[in-house]
């Protein structure tokens, strides 16, 4: 019989983790989720538009671009849910300042996912509670209690030396029957795992399989931390390369691509485990409602937020569709913001921690929340 | 020993300040920073238990560098009167030298910028030039209780500069608010190239001259008026122009809750919005107006009408002269003075200080008017701080800082150093409350995995192709022998155990950084 595999420090009743997926350079939502039955979206793009018969039918409204369509097993299964219209109130339309602003959750100190993960009552982090995947760390884990970059798992282990080292420690740090000494043991359990992970191959289960581009491997190092149980709390993994100025579909469907192909993987590698999994997929603005002359999008406001797992009530477009009337849109033609990004990322973040203080979290904020689990 | 200003200023080279020689002869070798030469050998502690010596290098410094220890223990016969002389020595930090430490600073320029020209840097390069620059200092000033209460004040008047036009305007509060007035004052340097100059000359007569006051209040008042602080609690956006108008009560909060009396400091929802109403009209402009960061009082922002705080009357009519009625009636309050003993015996002393204790310490800091020295023997007096050796948990940055200085590790302090700052959760300026870093142990426990990779990372030579690294042969020979080293690491002989764990490991100095022992100060 499986033995229950014990939490590391502090996490013993963390079971939840939040990844964050973040496509930068304004990824234009209506090449994703196009709404197919607004007249003004086939009247703004007559170039680059969707066809209706080549979407993937998500509701009588939308169609999903079908380069998307590994994701639609999780929106069948009702486990992927749509905000569409979704963004901040950023009017700047400069990626710096949006990416800036959505990151701090506003004119704030310190990333929203530090704060928050600083705002929860127990405030007791284990050495691997937030990761991001990459080269930096991302603006939204700024301030965090522990945050770690991380390219590989060799990042986690201790040098050359480890295995002398290990056993040493371990006899030191045995006297203390203090919270010293307890943060020692997990400590050391902590790399024993990540010892284990670096030399075993990685076998996804369900017969998931992961692309080789670098987000999907982000994603599949997710995977592994989190069925580790190694108090993987946040997660942050970018997807860069959405600025469809010109020839849109030559930007975008390769990442697109990406992104599908790389949810879809990991949905199916986690299986059961997404119950407690959230992902929540983000940009920084959406893209101009007519198309430029040179087959691209310029810098909008609205795009569309996607939430995979985590319990969400799936198989739904959410959010308020303002239509793509002339009157309606935003400054040089834009789709209006009509859900703020932190009324998605709201109730997600009370879901995994109830005791959370939103408004530390999301300061000076008139919280709206999206009924993302009703 | 004596030196011509002539031959310092050669020396140190342009950037460097330099400081009174006059008055150093006593207290140990003014050439010592001067140096840069592989250290010579030295002698490490002696005693099975941290002495008196070994507690003041561990509690008012960032770790005890190789040398350090023999040269306080010589100062005088008495291991007490020799941590005593030591710290009268780092009271006086404008009389000691730091050239050393000030040409490695001369590679951050853009913090020396006058208030305005920072904005023409860019924001990631000030913020990286400042954690930089915080590590370096701490690592290498000889000014070590300066640097100590440079991270108090830090903490204290928390500001994290990612917050609007923080982002620049966060240097000038680090260099001539908590800087300034860290220790009593006396260190900080003009930021134009000719009064530099001017100043190096003035201070280096070591005259007496009628210093302006650098007391708390003093602290307070420059941090009040911050345009960093106006930005960050967002004093600039607290006005009162019409009738329905609301003060922004955020500064005002914290100004009681955090920088004077603390919490429980017998204050009330009502006060906050009196002393809010008190400092409306203050504000800063921002970065696209013309006279950027300029700290202005405007009048018809200013709600005029009488107030009351914590009981004290201020009449209408007083205007801008409000803020220094309100920080009159906080400043030395007995609760501030509580407050603000309570904090320093918690980094210097304990994380649960005995009540006699912070009495003494918030007597000795109302008597003195908030003078930070008075107040900081006061508290070195106390038989506590004799007492709490071993005792307190290092912070990381703490931690880091003391490895690279106990290894006497070489090399250009760069991005891995502050990664690993970065995974322990302690990377200078990036604290996102008012509240500054958490100083209790508890949420800093999870840091360990982080503490052993950087032990191995240091002792591996894995941080940076040109970042510190230790070189343990060196530091062996230097110290006579793997004993004497591991007593030097620790701050004691070690014991049994912790030998044979050394020489298990076949990294002795990576075990001994890594070990309960070296966690502690």
């Amino acid at each position: 019989m499986a033995t229950v595999q014990p939490f590391l420090t502090g996490n013993g009743d963390q079971r939840q983790t939040l990844v964050v997926v973040f496509l930068r350079g304004g990824a234009d939502g209506l090449n994703m989720v196009a709404p197919l039955q607004d007249d003004g979206y086939y009247q703004a793009r007559p170039r680059i538009a969707i066809k209706a018969a080549e979407a993937v039918k998500l509701d009588g409204f939308y169609g999903l671009n079908p380069i998307l369509r590994p994701l639609e097993k999780a929106w069948k299964d009702g486990a992927l849910a749509i905000v569409h219209a979704a963004g901040s109130e950023d009017e700047t339309r400069s990626h710096f300042e949006a990416q800036d602003l959505m990151e701090h959750g506003g004119l704030a100190a310190g990333g929203w996912l530090g704060r928050f993960l600083r705002s929860r009552a127990n405030n007791v982090s284990g050495a691997l509670s937030a990761v991001a995947v990459g080269r930096a760390l991302p603006e939204s884990l700024r301030g965090a209690p522990s945050a770690t970059v991380m390219e590989s798992f060799r990042d986690f282990a201790l040098g050359g030396n480890s295995r002398r080292l290990a056993g040493p420690l371990e006899n030191l740090y045995a006297r203390f029957d203090s919270p010293l000494g307890r943060a020692a043991r997990d400590t050391l359990a902590a790399l024993d795992r990540i010892e284990k992970l670096r030399h075993t191959a990685y076998q996804p289960a369900h017969g998931a399989e992961y692309a080789r581009d670098g987000f999907s491997q982000g994603l599949l190092q997710i995977a592994r931390l989190i069925k580790a149980r190694v108090g993987l709390e946040a997660a942050s993994v970018d997807l860069g390369g959405w600025d469809s100025h010109l020839t849109q579909s030559r930007i975008m469907d390769p990442r697109m691509t990406e992104l599908a192909a790389g949810l879809a993987a990991f949905y199916q590698d986690l299986g059961r485990d997404m119950d407690t999994v959230s992902v929540v997929v983000m940009t920084e603005f959406g893209r101009r409602v007519s198309e430029n002359s040179a087959f691209g999008t310029d810098h909008g406001r609205g795009s569309v937020m996607f939430a995979l797992g985590g319990g969400v009530k799936g198989g739904r477009v959410l959010g308020r569709w303002p239509t793509l009337k002339d009157e309606v849109l935003e400054g040089p033609g834009d789709l209006p913001v009509t859900t703020n990004y932190r009324d998605v990322l709201a109730p997600i973040l009370q879901r995994h921690s109830p005791a959370a203080n939103l408004r530390f979290v999301f300061p000076h904020h008139e919280f709206r929340p999206v009924p993302m689990f009703a | 020993m004596s030196l011509s200003r002539r031959q310092f200023i050669r020396v140190g080279g342009a950037t460097a300040a330099v400081a009174a020689a006059t008055g150093c002869g006593k207290m140990g070798n003014p050439l010592a920073g001067l140096l840069e030469t592989p250290g010579g050998s030295f002698r490490a502690p002696q005693s099975a238990e941290i002495d008196d010596v070994a507690h003041v290098l561990n509690r008012l410094t960032f770790g005890a560098a190789p040398g350090e220890y023999q040269r306080v223990r010589a100062l005088a016969k008495d291991a007490r009167d020799a941590a005593w002389a030591f710290i009268e020595e780092q009271l006086q930090p404008e009389k000691i030298e730091d050239t050393a430490c000030n040409r490695l600073l001369s590679r951050y320029p853009a913090l020396q910028a006058p208030l305005a020209e920072f904005f023409e840097y860019k924001e990631r390069r000030l913020l990286d030039e400042m954690v930089l620059a915080t590590i370096v200092r701490a690592t290498h000033s000889q000014r070590q209780l300066y640097e100590r209460m440079v991270e108090f004040w830090t903490d204290h008047f928390n500001i994290d500069p990612s917050k609007g036009d923080c982002r620049w305007l966060k240097a000038w509060d680090d260099r001539e608010v908590i800087r300034k007035f860290a220790l009593g004052g006396a260190v900080a340097r003009p930021s134009q190239p000719v009064l530099k100059g001017v100043w190096d000359f003035v201070m280096d007569t070591g005259g007496e001259r009628p210093a302006p006051s650098f007391k708390f209040p003093a602290l307070l008042r420059a941090s009040a008026l911050s345009p960093a602080m106006l930005w960050y609690l967002d004093g600039r956006v607290n006005r009162k122009s019409g009738a329905d108008e609301k003060p922004n009560e955020n500064y005002a909060r914290e100004l009681l809750e955090l920088h004077t009396l603390g919490v429980h400091g017998g204050y009330t929802q009502k006060d906050v919005m009196e002393v809010a109403r008190c400092l409306t009209g203050w504000t800063v402009r921002g970065k696209n107006k013309f006279g950027k960061a300029t700290v202005e009082f405007k009048k018809h922002a200013h709600d005029d009408g009488e107030k009351l705080v914590l009981g004290v009357r201020i009449p209408a009519g007083l205007g801008e002269q409000d803020l220094d009625r309100v920080l009159e009636i906080v400043g030395l309050h007995p609760s501030t003075c509580r407050h603000l003993a309570t904090k320093l015996c918690r980094r210097f002393i304990s994380d649960t200080p005995q009540t006699e204790t912070i009495s003494a310490v918030a007597k000795a800091f109302g008597d003195s008017g908030g003078d930070i020295r008075a107040t900081l023997r006061a508290l070195l007096a106390t038989d506590e701080f004799w007492a709490s050796r071993g005792t307190k948990f290092k912070r990381p940055f703490h931690f880091v800082v003391s490895a690279l200085r106990a290894t006497d590790a070489r090399g250009r302090i760069g991005p891995a150093v502050v990664q690993y700052l970065e995974r322990m959760g302690h990377v200078p300026f990036h604290y996102p409350t008012p509240d500054g870093y958490p100083e209790e142990p508890q949420p800093w426990l999870g840091t360990l995995l982080w503490r052993w990779n950087f032990a191995v990372a240091l002792a591996e030579g894995r941080l940076d192709k040109d970042g510190p690294r230790l070189d343990e042969k060196d530091l062996r020979e230097r110290a006579g022998s793997e004993e004497a080293l591991v007593a030097h690491l620790l701050g004691r002989q070690p014991t049994v155990e912790e030998l044979q764990a050394c020489r298990e490991s076949g990294a002795g100095p990576s075990l001994c950084l890594a070990s309960p022992a070296f966690q502690m100060c």
